[in-house]
């Protein structure tokens, strides 16, 4: 089992973790006011699933309860940047 | 036990004379039965050593063939020596230490293990082909349930006790600095080298004592053992595990080992997370392929010497020995020393080789090259070397075939940081070259583990506070000797015939014939064959296997290649994988007095509630006429804070909230993004920037995270502070036409009247003396009703007193049922039920409450786009026009011309009205009231059911407004 | 307890072992014979609070995310208590039995002051609290609790939420509050309400092999008296 490191809580056990999707350009909400129907679904089931680096959006549910992005690598599972949700620490 | 009341063997002519590096204690005898037969054997001895040492010669019978098989490696691997003991199967008899009163049997012999019939499968042989399951019992296929029977009587397994066992099995979780996997010389060194430099040491250790070969060596080794084993005690950061097992090596040193021969404990999972492993397996010896290679007496030559020199005990008579290497001509030696007569000494060096061993149940002579026989009841071999290198593999090292020293080798360059090899898996040398290697690998495994120790406490939560003695991270790497393996012949067939696997009764001829079949490649042909697949997992075969498949095709056995090592290394029993099965379960604060009356438990996720206390149609009935309380604890309620509140609740429901006044409440509903509806309940608005939202009970827990989603990643500039509370509140739900006087009597300092109180409000107050108390009053049974949030610790004090202040007006407490029953006759969809994770909002009856002109709330677009589809599924109450019949929940309901078009997502017998009620999801031509429809149940049978309003009893809601 | 009693007492998640009342709790009378030891902390006052992660508030807790301090909040008479940084954010506040409304308001006030977006919350009811001391305290909860608990990772003071027996848990490291007959670590585990009689059974399993036995109720000066 690998390893997430949480930015506020250090390397944690994956199982710490809830998995929320593909974060950055391919997560981002379109506007509501004027989302196509394609553009809509495209946020809600396309996603990107490269085999390399991947911006992702993980939940630390059994730790801290904080969402962060983490770039990961999905061959290796290394970890290059995490990012917490609302900056710092 | 049963006591076998039969003859005591009294020989043990089998046992030597003390040996230096014996591992067993004379001065005790243990009793044991085999097969019923009482015999003895010493502490320390295997199950296998004393069969042996009492002149046993054929320990099983094989897997297809059901030939006779005696031991050969004496070790955890021998695939000769699986034993029942007791109830326990397919016991590993060359390891498991003997104890008193063990019921020993071989396992699957049928009438006995001296005469077995089975045996005839040999001389029919030619019917087990390879593939001969695939080819024999593929068709007819209704035939499987008598083949697997035959099949069954023949194969080579024990027998599962179908009661449950009462062993206990056990987890922890470790941290260490470095796992050494491998406990011989260079595991030792390693370890101890490790844990002077600082380092946290696990050692991992197969077998029961530390050592490695070293344990049945000369003079010296067990002098180096001795020095070795005081370094490894003078160490208290070092904690040493026998007799258990690395089983894998997942991501970031992710490590399960398990052990055995604990004090109370079956087996235990150790969860380690090791900064740095290092693996010195050492090495495995590997078996040779000719004809008569399986005869009982045929050994490898460190089984030999296990047996010699661990266990004192005579091997056989006389002996030939096939040797290609030092350890091969250390086995000839022991022989003769213990005085075992050696008939002839075959140096492969030198070219020289056996043709066959021959012989009925075990060895009688061999057959040498170039055609002399010698008569012998022990063939040696001493072939060569397989380097486990499972846990190597599983770090990314794909070992290649090296043909100069005969074996695949790893390459330590291939391996990431943290995973490192030492001793004999790496290369061979002398016993101090192997501590000199394990002693600078230990010390290069501690220095990078504190690189990673310095890496995980690079974040905010750490401790400042440097960690003690760790090796300075920064300090330059250990320079690891190298050690050269000297060149080996390549020996794995001599092509004569013989078993390639042991375990699973494939031949020499088998493997030629698949392979002329088309199974090619090394992993088409081990599936084909289920060569490597047996007890052993290939440890002893997959290298023979590869170079017979390489003959046979012309190519190298660096281009043939080898197969997948995966997890686990070892074994491990269903047990030790699940621990002690324990699920969390939440009770609620009234449990205490649930289980003192009766209450029928219904699991509900983690929940544990009343479903009913005996009469749940009474209890519905007590809810209309009179009074009933109701446990509602496990409700989601979440406490928010802060100015921001209507912001974000107009975002989270499908409906309007910036008009909310304080002491009001209303009800509403979330949909996710796709437009299916998420979760319900309501909300209050308890001051100024104090609200309280409820959920389902089910959903709180995906409600809270969705919220602090939206919350953390789409609007951080928004104030709002969410909390969840659901269990610092026992909640009461008190409904009935009595609830009002009931709850008058015991609450201070609040006006009940419906003009001072009235529907869907709010209010804090004391009830029965306890402060603090907020009370909802909304209906989700439809009756004038209460719902008391008590602080938890109160909980059971006020239902107390709620049972005993209402006792004249008949206070009944109700179940889940009841009140599944009661919401039903009301119409009130429950999420998830008459929903399912396709259901958008306009099919969950919400047209009314999805507001499409607020600018935005989640899902808008889906519900927008529904909307304006139309055709949708409808919510609707259905009524069987025979009022008795209630039809199953997930029964169809047929379309005209019998396609599907809906299902009932929730009926029941309504004790009120004294008929079959049921809410369905419906196509929407079919949903107009009054149609009639035909309802499917599962068991085929049609009932025809009317369509009506959801709401089956007081559509008016004047009994909830009252 | 009878059924018809008119005073409310209050009552732990946690059945207790020869029950009392004591400040108005229902507690475990029989204390620990030997050294490792779990008790039901529940009673204390549990207020949790909001606050920017850096600023004028978390200044004034004196204590960051990931650790403890023992203080005195000022002038409101509460006495001492215990500041977990439970959270990026977060903040869990211990005080002695009763005392939650007062230390609530007490840290309302004197964190509205930082003019910062704050919020206090009671949780006592909430929550419940138990603590595991004694000498194998770290063993016990390494069967549970996959955290490295070692006196370099999670040292006296340490403060971090993980699962313990699969529960979502606060654990603190508090050895100065462990009870006076004990000696090494011991660990606040704090978690919601319902879960606490299996968080509870979980722990005495797990430590039957080492002697875990039921105490009885510590309280927060612990070794200091």
């Amino acid at each position: 089992m690998m390893l997430l490191p949480c930015p506020w809580c250090g390397p944690r056990s994956a199982t710490e973790f809830r998995f929320c999707g593909e974060a950055g350009e391919a997560g981002a909400r379109p506007d509501p006011a004027t989302a196509t129907p394609e553009q809509w679904r495209r946020y809600l089931y396309l996603h990107a699933n490269p085999r390399g680096w991947s911006t992702e959006s993980w939940y630390h549910g059994s730790g801290c309860r904080r969402y962060f992005t983490a770039e990961r690598h999905t061959l290796t599972n290394e970890v290059r940047s995490t990012t917490a949700a609302g900056g710092a620490p | 036990m049963t006591i076998l009341p039969i003859t005591r063997s009294t020989a043990t002519s089998g046992r030597l004379g003390p040996q230096p590096g014996e591992v067993i204690d004379r001065h005790r005898t243990l009793d044991f039965t085999w097969n019923g037969r009482v015999l003895q054997g010493h502490p320390g001895d295997t199950l296998a050593s004393a069969l042996t040492a009492a002149g046993e010669r054929v320990l099983s019978r094989s897997y297809k063939y059901h030939r006779p098989r005696g031991l050969s490696t004496a070790s955890y691997l021998d695939p000769g020596a699986l034993f029942q003991v007791g109830d326990e199967p397919n016991v590993r008899g060359a390891h498991r230490l003997l104890r008193e009163g063990d019921d020993v049997r071989s396992q699957n012999t049928w009438p006995s293990l001296a005469f077995d019939l089975k045996a005839v499968n040999g001389l029919a042989g030619r019917f087990l082909a390879p593939g001969f399951y695939y080819k024999t019992f593929i068709k007819p296929e209704r035939l499987w349930p008598s083949y697997e029977k035959v099949l069954r009587t023949f194969v080579h397994a024990g027998e599962i006790s179908p009661v449950p066992g009462t062993e206990v099995y056990d987890k922890r979780y470790a941290h260490p600095d470095v796992v050494v996997a491998g406990g011989g010389p260079a595991g030792m060194a390693a370890a101890v080298a490790a844990a002077r430099a600082g380092a946290s040491v696990l050692l991992v250790e197969e077998e029961h004592q530390l050592g490695g070969h070293l344990r049945w060596g000369g003079s010296a080794e067990l002098a180096a053992l001795r020095e070795l084993t005081a370094a490894v005690a003078a160490e208290p950061g070092i904690e040493v595990m026998t007799d258990s097992v690395a089983g894998a090596r997942f991501d970031d040193n992710w490590i399960p080992i398990v052990q055995r021969s604990l004090p109370g404990v079956a087996e235990r999972l150790v969860k380690a997370r090791a900064k740095t492993l290092v693996v010195a397996a050492g090495l495995i010896e590997r078996p040779y392929v000719f004809a008569g290679n399986d005869l009982p007496g045929v050994l490898l030559s460190t089984g030999v010497r296990r047996l010699v020199n661990l266990h004192a005990v005579r091997p056989g008579q006389r002996a030939v020995v096939l040797t290609a290497n030092p350890d091969g001509d250390a086995a000839a030696a022991d022989l003769a020393r213990v005085g075992v007569d050696v008939a002839a000494v075959i140096d492969a060096r030198r070219g020289e080789g056996i043709v066959a061993a021959h012989g009925r149940g075990g060895v009688q002579s061999v057959e040498l090259t170039g055609g002399r026989r010698v008569e012998a009841d022990l063939l040696v071999t001493a072939v060569g070397w397989t380097a486990p290198t499972s846990l190597l593999n599983q770090s990314g090292d794909d070992p290649v075939y090296d043909p100069r020293t005969a074996r695949f080798r790893p390459d330590p360059a291939r391996l990431p940081d943290n995973v490192l090899a030492a001793g004999g898996i790496v290369g061979e040398g002398s016993t101090d070259e192997l501590v000199a290697h394990g002693d600078a690998t230990g010390r290069e495994a501690a220095r990078r583990a504190a690189r990673v120790a310095r890496r995980l406490a690079a974040v905010p939560t750490a401790v400042t506070t440097p960690r003690p003695p760790v090796p300075q991270p920064d300090a330059a790497p250990v320079v690891v000797p190298e050690l050269v393996t000297p060149d080996h012949p390549e020996l794995f067939t001599n092509g004569t015939g013989g078993f390639v696997d042991q375990c699973e009764d494939v031949g020499l001829k088998e493997l030629r014939t698949a392979i002329r079949e088309g199974y090619d490649s090394v992993e088409l042909l081990k599936r084909y064959t289920t060569a490597t697949m047996g007890p052993t997992q290939g440890k002893l075969e997959t290298v023979n296997m590869v170079a017979v498949l390489a003959q046979a095709t012309g190519r190298t056995m660096a281009e043939t290649g080898t197969t997948t090592w995966r997890p686990m290394y070892a074994p491990v029993t269903l047990g030790a994988l699940a621990g002690r099965p324990s699920e969390p379960v939440r009770y609620s604060p009234m449990q205490p007095w649930h289980e003192r009356h009766g209450a029928v438990p219904l699991v509900a996720g983690q929940w544990i509630r009343p479903e009913h206390y005996g009469d749940p149609a009474a209890e519905v009935t007590a809810v209309r006429t009179r009074v009933g309380i109701i446990d509602v604890t496990p409700i989601g309620k979440l406490d928010l804070r802060g100015p921001d509140i209507p912001k974000l609740l107009e975002l989270l429901y499908v409906n309007k909230w910036q008009r909310l006044a304080v002491g009001r409440v209303r009800y509403g509903v979330m949909c996710a993004e796709d437009g299916v509806v998420l979760d319900d309940g309501v909300t209050g608005r308890l001051g100024e920037d104090h609200y309280l939202c409820s959920t389902t009970s089910s959903g709180a827990a995906t409600v809270w995270e969705w919220v602090e989603n939206w919350l953390q990643t789409a609007h951080p500039e928004w104030q709002v502070h969410v909390t969840p509370v659901t269990t610092a509140y026992a909640s009461i739900n008190v409904a009935g036409p009595h609830s009002r006087e009931l709850v008058g009597r015991l609450v201070e300092g609040l006006d009940l009247a419906s003009e001072a109180f009235g529907y869907m409000n709010v209010r804090s107050a004391t009830v029965a003396g306890v402060a603090d108390c907020v009370l909802w009053r909304i209906g989700f049974t439809g009756e004038l009703s209460y719902e008391i949030h008590v602080p938890a610790a109160y909980g059971l004090h006020v239902w107390e007193r709620l049972m005993a202040a209402g006792e004249d007006l008949g206070v009944t407490p109700f179940g889940v049922e009841a009140q599944r029953i009661l919401r039903l006759e009301k119409g009130h969809a429950i999420v998830g039920q008459d929903t399912d994770g396709l259901t958008q909002g306009f099919s969950a009856g919400l047209g009314d409450l999805i507001k499409l002109d607020k600018p935005d709330f989640a899902g808008k677009p889906e519900l927008a786009w529904q909307h304006e589809r139309g055709g949708h599924p409808r919510l609707v109450g259905l009524r069987p026009v025979d009022p008795t019949i209630v039809p199953p929940e997930a029964s169809q309901i047929l379309d005209r011309d019998g396609s599907i078009a809906g299902r009932i997502t929730s009926s029941r017998m309504s004790p009120t009205l004294g008929r079959a009620i049921c809410l369905g999801q419906l196509e929407p031509d079919l949903a107009e009231i009054g149609t009639r429809v035909t309802v499917r149940h599962p068991d085929g049978r049609d009932v025809v059911a009317e369509v009506t309003d959801p709401v089956h009893v007081d559509p008016e809601g004047a009994r909830q407004r009252v | 307890m009878s059924e018809t009693s008119e005073e409310p007492i209050a009552r732990s998640p946690i059945a207790p072992q020869a029950p009392v009342v004591r400040f108005g709790w229902e507690i475990s009378a029989r204390a620990a014979r030997g050294d490792l030891s779990l008790s039901d902390e529940t009673p204390l006052a549990k207020v949790a609070v909001r606050a920017p992660f850096r600023g004028a508030a978390a200044d004034a807790l004196g204590v960051g995310f990931g650790r403890t301090t023992r203080t005195d909040v000022d002038g409101v008479g509460v006495g001492d208590v215990l500041v977990v940084g439970s959270g990026p954010g977060e903040w869990l506040v211990l005080a002695a039995p009763g005392r939650g409304p007062d230390l609530a308001a007490a840290l309302t006030r004197r964190l509205g002051s930082s003019g910062e977006f704050v919020s206090v919350i009671d949780l006592t009811h909430g929550r419940a609290l138990v603590r595991l001391a004694g000498r194998a305290a770290p063993q016990v909860l390494a069967k549970v609790c996959g955290i490295d608990l070692s006196d370099s990772v999670t040292p006296d003071g340490a403060a971090l939420r993980t699962t313990v027996a699969r529960v979502v848990t606060d654990v603190v490291r508090d050895d100065r509050g462990g009870p006076p007959s004990s000696v090494g670590p011991s660990y606040l585990l704090h978690v919601e309400r319902s879960s606490g009689q299996f968080l509870a059974g979980a722990l005495l399993d797990a430590g039957a092999e080492f002697g875990l036995e039921t105490g009885t109720f510590v309280g927060l000066a612990g070794r200091d008296t």
